[in-house]
């Protein structure tokens, strides 16, 4: 499966592509920093780097899962040279924070949380297979995992979910 | 079949990890095997809610109060001075961004020749005109142009850089807020106002509009 290439058509400016994909790059970005100023960050950095390597983009049709790779990079490496603090999921939901906002749909927004509340190794490659539309193989390249962990990383994740949306949790895969 | 049939255990893991992605031996188990089959339509109609979950809503999400960031403590310094200056004074002049634009188009109509420089300026020279108006500014773009101006009731600086679309004054208004990018053409300018902190920066080209990666790369690199 090739990632999603949503609205990404061959001839559209790169300038253009950039202003099209930007709030998914800003909501991929937000799910993994669970930040709004870090994942504002994260995406500036992004748009500059794509901009400075736009000649690597051959094919317009893959210009989202480039950016999503290029942010997820750029999460990662903030981490790795700001040394952030890890973002305390108890103090995020103290705050009201209006990222998880619905309107109205109590059960979104208990999800909303839930996943907020995955440990990173299962909410980040959710996030990039259901929002950045990437294969399990392209997520177990990207994150230097095998494709067996990959799997078994969704597959906890959705387990984890199962609950929340009235589910039963089935049996753990080793 | 039951949960603990290894082909049950199989097709579980591959549903939960990716359930519109099935291999064919797995879709065969399931068309045989009830259970399984219950499993795969509860687990994609979870996977419809989730994806719209993960589509937050960003028109209504703003960044809470008292969440962590790494800004610099120049920036943070500088931005308490500010506030403190605007609500001590008592002064707070509400300037629509059109109007902010119009002075900046008619400010650089009055510095024409602005436009027509090309080698570089030696840093300390930049540096002078940053200090003047106690802003910074960090650009891999060369300054061709900088000059502390009058603006507003306040000394700003002027720069113009050097792009790979051409020439493109940058005004850094420390003091100009603007909740929104907009972007604008006046006078055979075309410019965007972009927020920056408690401030906002101004670019401007005499053609094309400014790129917006070109803009943010502009706006990144200004501090106050």
């Amino acid at each position: 499966m090739k990632p999603a290439s949503r609205g990404t058509t061959p001839g559209t400016p790169f300038s253009r592509l950039l202003e099209m994909l930007r709030p998914d790059l800003v909501r991929f970005a937000l799910w993994l920093a669970r930040d709004r100023a870090v994942a504002e960050d994260v995406v500036q950095e992004t748009l500059i780097r794509a901009w400075k390597s736009r000649d690597e983009l051959k094919d317009p049709g893959a210009a989202r899962p480039w950016l999503f790779t290029i942010v997820r990079r750029e999460h990662a490496r903030l981490y790795e040279r700001k040394r952030l603090p890890t973002v305390d999921v108890a103090e995020v939901e103290a705050l009201g924070d209006p990222a998880l906002a619905t309107d109205g749909d109590a059960g979104l927004l208990d999800l909303r949380r839930a996943i907020m509340q995955l440990p990173d190794e299962y909410r980040e490659p959710l996030v990039m297979q259901v929002l950045g539309g990437f294969s399990t193989a392209e997520i177990a390249s990207e994150l230097g995992l095998t494709q067996a962990a990959v799997l078994t990383r969704l597959f906890r994740a959705r387990n984890r979910l199962r609950t929340l949306y009235g589910l039963e949790a089935v049996e753990d895969v080793e | 079949m039951t949960d603990s049939h290894p082909d049950c255990r199989h097709a579980r893991l591959q549903i939960g990890a990716d359930p519109h992605h099935l291999a064919d031996e797995v879709r065969a188990h399931v068309a045989g095997c009830a259970a399984c089959a219950r499993f795969l339509d509860e687990t994609r109609a979870l996977d419809g809610r989730l994806r719209a979950a993960l589509e937050l809503p960003l028109a209504q999400f703003r960044a809470p109060a008292g969440v962590r960031r790494w800004a610099t403590p120049q920036w943070k310094i500088a931005a308490s001075l500010l506030f403190g200056l605007l609500v001590g004074g008592g002064v707070w002049l509400a300037t629509t961004p059109p109007a902010l634009a119009g002075d900046v188009v008619e400010h650089i109509r009055h510095e024409a020749a602005s436009w027509g420089m090309h080698d570089a300026l030696p840093a300390s020279d930049v540096g002078k005109v940053l200090q003047a108006a106690g802003v910074e500014f960090d650009t891999a773009m060369p300054v061709v142009y900088a000059s502390a101006c009058p603006f507003r009731g306040r000394t700003v600086p002027h720069l113009v850089v050097q792009s790979a679309q051409g020439p493109l004054t940058v005004m850094l208004l420390a003091h100009e807020k603007v909740t929104r990018r907009t972007e604008f053409e006046e006078n055979g300018f075309s410019g965007v106002l972009l927020p920056a902190g408690e401030g906002s920066v101004a670019v401007l080209s005499r053609g094309a509009q400014v790129p917006g990666p070109v803009a943010h790369e502009i706006v990144s690199g200004a501090r106050w």
